[in-house]
């Protein structure tokens, strides 16, 4: 392809080039820097680190107060996740193969939280507890995470659900098979790997959120990103990052996870 | 058997039969309903509460009042923030779009492994938690000790440290690092599946390829543009984490302002007030990019 | 006797009638085409009779029993989908079991019956297999186990050579025909290919916008066309508008025509006209337009003056080229008793 190229195309495959790999060294850099400052044996940031030591994980795990909001994050994650799956996938089996009256206004409104921001579905969860004499709990942020989460899922979902064959049902019929035989034997098994990308995408996104979080977390027993968001105001000793690099961890065997049922690729649609 | 089916009456069982037949809204009408509560209803109820008037979470008086949505408007501050937020979110958008675009076509014209590598690049920003990146930008710009100043120090490219941190520049950088995977993504699944004999046939008429670039695969990307720019605004103008984080403690947005007044100053009328004017001038902001995208891709429409 | 019979079917899609009261019979241990251009409703009708449709009038009977409230999975009736509709998550043994499955059949007696139906269809080192691994002919050879374990009391196939290329085609449709005999069973195909219809069938329906336009044996259909769509459907048909008088179709020679007198249509197939040049004698008179050499045959065109040209066949003898264009040819009915004489012509004229 390098061939007769005009100066103008050399110069514009020049361009190109280095703008893709400026912008992919940016997307990286910063989580390796804070992987590599995280094993810094002193009590202050440099990089490169001055040395190698597991000294603030240990901090880190030592941490009564930390290691407790990731238990409370752990399971508010969970239920958010089992939520928006038993929610979100007959809702996406309506959606694709319903033949109802107002399903595209059905579906919009399935959809809808996504046009919303986090902070707005908080702090409408925290006024609209607020007026029945609620407070600010982890139960009404595992509710508020699963209205933002449930869209992801509707839409993994809706997009496997799309590429299945509907004879399939109907030859699962005419075998014998009624409805929920045939949902239970043809239609999940072929989902089965969408519904554990979807899982593992509502579990990290409920994981890492701190706009809703913010909101509606309880005072006591606060999730990890709540915390790591007073901590990070506030410090920044290499703990933080000790604990960043364990999110981002997190984060490289959630994308294995998604990447090892749907693809990568999916998820760009 | 026969005769029991011929002289059932057809009505009760075909509205029975299709109660049960999964062809109807049934499956759906549980995550309608949880979202009618806690998503609709919180949602009127945060409007509601910009026209009441509230002292410690409890509704006081028993009148709908404009007041505190006047009293708002009329406020110069608001419309300084909202300015900020304007264009901070702008600026950070088209940012996004000039670095996004490259990784896009980049990862469409790879093949093998350096495909996964981009894909991993991009995605593994997203599932990681926008509060450890922030944190990563804190740790990168902060002051003396900043990485890049300490860098740039060390290798004598200035001799002052560069004053970045708790400035505007902070947070465009911040903002856009932190949303650039959602401007790559639209882009991603639109270029790597483009029908490439158009830049053949481009190329065959005589254009160079830069200018088919320009000319056919850029146009041709409209759509997924305007996607990504409309989604990458609406995050970055009601960010809040980015600025207070990277712009300091002095540094307020519309967003940053509806979290204060909701969360530290406990003023709950003027914070529903405030979301109120964001949510709103949000959505009129993110149809604004959506028209204009559609006025620019008239050939997308359909047909009908 | 009657073993399937569908009674004045009607089905509308929205404003579209479908099925406008559509009735077939077929008979026990037979093998019955339905034969239509697309959209003529004949695979609306197959899934009527499996379920997969509700009609909006009429009855559905199989055997003595009236099966048109029942839903798909409780009828017996064996469906093979086009493109087969194998289950891609699970192996052929497995799509082969579903049905047994379903119906909770013990273990053992599970094994044996996928064994014997696997063997029917000479796929049993294939058992393993998903179905994304194996040829469109393999498939095929599953789906029909597949309805077979079962042992329903009929069997639907959807277009089921659709999928494969044409060199399997031929060997597949005399394979399914020896099947069926060996089995025994009821059969409805459904087809938009005559020649697929001639092969497979005792009976032939011919469809027509949502109503059966005639039924017959495929040598009944082909010889004796009850309407010019029939004939011009199956195989090609000249269509000429003639005069009937005094029983005779007004033509030189004349053609015997049971109907009354008045305008009338003649069909006649290509290959039962020839042709002679020269201008005198009995006959059609005409020009040669075009011609086609076909091997052992020659096809023409002749120009006689009427909107659509006559298109005659004729035996080749080696090395003998065609008339050239222009050539003026006498054409005849070889047999005047093989035409056909319509009161309708083509689109109900």
């Amino acid at each position: 392809m390098s061939r007769r190229l005009s100066p103008i195309d050399r110069v514009g495959r020049v361009v190109l080039g280095a703008l893709a790999a400026f912008s992919l060294l940016l997307l990286v850099a910063p989580s390796i820097i804070v992987v590599a400052i995280s094993f810094e044996p002193r009590g202050f940031i440099s990089f490169p680190p001055s040395g190698f030591s597991l000294r603030w994980y240990e901090h880190v795990f030592a941490n009564r107060q930390l290691t407790d909001s990731v238990v409370v994050s752990l399971w508010v994650s969970l239920a958010t996740a089992a939520i928006a799956l038993v929610l979100g996938v007959p809702a996406a089996f309506a959606s694709v193969r319903g033949t109802f009256a107002g399903r595209s206004a059905a579906n919009a409104f399935l959809l809808s939280p996504q046009m919303m921001p986090g902070m707005v579905i908080g702090i409408a969860s925290l006024f609209f507890g607020a007026y029945f004499a609620f407070r600010a709990s982890n139960t009404m942020l595992i509710l508020a995470l699963s209205v933002f989460c449930l869209p992801f899922v509707i839409r993994i979902a809706m997009a496997r659900l799309a590429g299945l064959d509907p004879r399939l049902d109907e030859a699962s019929a005419n075998l014998g098979a009624g409805k929920l035989e045939t949902f239970a034997r043809v239609t999940l098994p072929q989902m089965g790997p969408a519904l554990v990308a979807a899982a593992a995408f509502t579990f990290i996104e409920a994981f890492d959120n701190v706009t809703v979080a913010l909101f509606t977390s309880d005072v006591r027993g606060r999730p990890l990103p709540v915390e790591l968001y007073y901590l990070v105001q506030y410090d920044s000793s290499p703990a933080i990052a000790a604990i960043s690099a364990l999110e981002i961890g997190l984060s490289f065997a959630i994308m294995l996870v998604i990447a090892r049922t749907v693809g990568l690729e999916r998820l760009g649609r | 058997m026969a005769l029991e089916a011929a002289a059932r009456p057809r009505a009760p069982a075909t509205l029975l039969r299709r109660i049960l037949h999964g062809n109807g809204i049934w499956p759906a009408v549980p995550a309608l309903l949880y979202l009618f509560v806690f998503l609709a209803l919180p949602m009127l109820t945060l409007l509601a509460f910009g026209f009441v008037t509230i002292d410690r979470g409890r509704v006081v008086g028993d009148t709908w009042t404009l007041d505190h949505l006047k009293a708002a408007l009329s406020d110069e501050l608001v419309w300084r923030l909202m300015w900020r937020s304007f264009w901070v979110a702008a600026v950070s958008s088209l940012l996004t779009l000039i670095l996004a675009y490259p990784v896009a076509y980049l990862f469409a014209e790879t093949k093998g492994i350096w495909r996964t590598l981009i894909l991993v690049a991009v995605i593994s920003p997203l599932l990681t938690s926008a509060l450890v990146r922030a944190y990563a930008w804190l740790v990168i710009l902060g002051g003396r000790r900043g990485i890049l100043n300490q860098t740039l120090l060390s290798l004598g490219i200035v001799d002052q440290p560069l004053r970045i941190l708790n400035t505007d520049w902070a947070v465009l950088i911040g903002m856009t690092q932190i949303h650039l995977p959602f401007m790559i993504l639209p882009l991603l699944a639109v270029l790597a599946e483009r029908d490439r004999r158009l830049e053949e046939a481009s190329l065959n008429l005589g254009a160079s390829q830069t200018g088919t670039f320009f000319r056919v695969v850029v146009p041709m990307s409209v759509p997924a543009i305007f996607a990504g720019l409309a989604l990458v605004f609406a995050i970055s103008y009601t960010n809040f984490i980015v600025p207070q984080l990277l712009g300091g403690g002095s540094y307020s947005t519309l967003a940053v302002q509806v979290y204060e007044q909701t969360i530290v100053v406990l003023d709950w009328t003027r914070g529903a007030v405030l979301a109120t004017i964001l949510l709103t001038t949000c959505f009129a902001f993110v149809m604004g990019i959506v028209a204009f995208g559609n006025r620019l891709a008239r050939w997308n429409e359909a047909t009908t | 006797m009657t073993h399937i019979a569908l009674d004045a079917i009607v089905k509308n899609f929205g404003a579209v009638r479908v099925l406008d009261g559509c009735s077939v019979a077929v008979d026990k241990g037979t093998v019955m085409t339905l034969l239509g251009p697309s959209g003529c409703g004949k695979t609306t009708l197959l899934r009527t009779l499996a379920g997969f449709v509700e009609p909006d009038a009429g009855r559905v009977r199989v055997g003595d029993r009236d099966i048109t409230d029942l839903p798909p999975n409780r009828r017996q009736v064996g469906y093979v989908f086009q493109s087969y509709a194998l289950f891609p998550h699970l192996d052929v043994a497995a799509n082969v079991a579903y049905g047994l499955r379903v119906r909770r059949v013990g273990r053992a007696e599970t094994q044996e019956r996928v064994r014997k139906a696997l063997d029917l269809v000479s796929l049993s080192a294939f058992a393993d297999r998903y179905p994304a691994r194996l040829s469109g002919g393999q498939q095929q050879r599953v789906a029909i186990a597949r309805a077979m374990v079962l042992e329903p009391e009929v069997l639907l196939l959807d277009e089921p050579f659709n999928a494969l290329d044409a060199k399997l085609r031929l060997s597949m449709q005399i394979e399914l025909r020896k099947l069926i005999e060996r089995v025994g069973i009821t059969s409805i195909f459904v087809t938009h290919d005559q020649q697929e219809a001639m092969t497979l069938s005792d009976r032939v329906a011919v469809m027509r916008a949502g109503r059966i336009e005639q039924v017959g044996t495929p040598i009944e259909i082909y010889d004796r066309p009850r309407t010019a769509y029939v004939a011009a459907f199956i195989g090609r048909a000249n269509v000429l508008a003639v005069d009937v008088a005094a029983g005779r179709v007004v033509a030189d020679p004349a053609i015997a025509a049971a109907r009354p007198d008045g305008p009338a249509w003649l069909v006649a197939r290509p290959e039962n006209l020839t042709l002679e040049p020269g201008g005198e004698g009995a006959g059609w008179r005409g020009t040669v337009a075009f011609s086609t050499p076909q091997g052992a045959t020659i096809e023409y065109e002749v120009a006689t003056g009427a909107p659509e040209p006559l298109r005659v066949v004729t035996l080749r003898k080696v090395g003998e080229p065609p008339l050239p264009v222009g050539t003026p040819v006498r054409v005849r009915a070889v047999d005047p008793a093989a035409c056909v004489v319509l009161e309708d012509g083509p689109d109900g004229a």
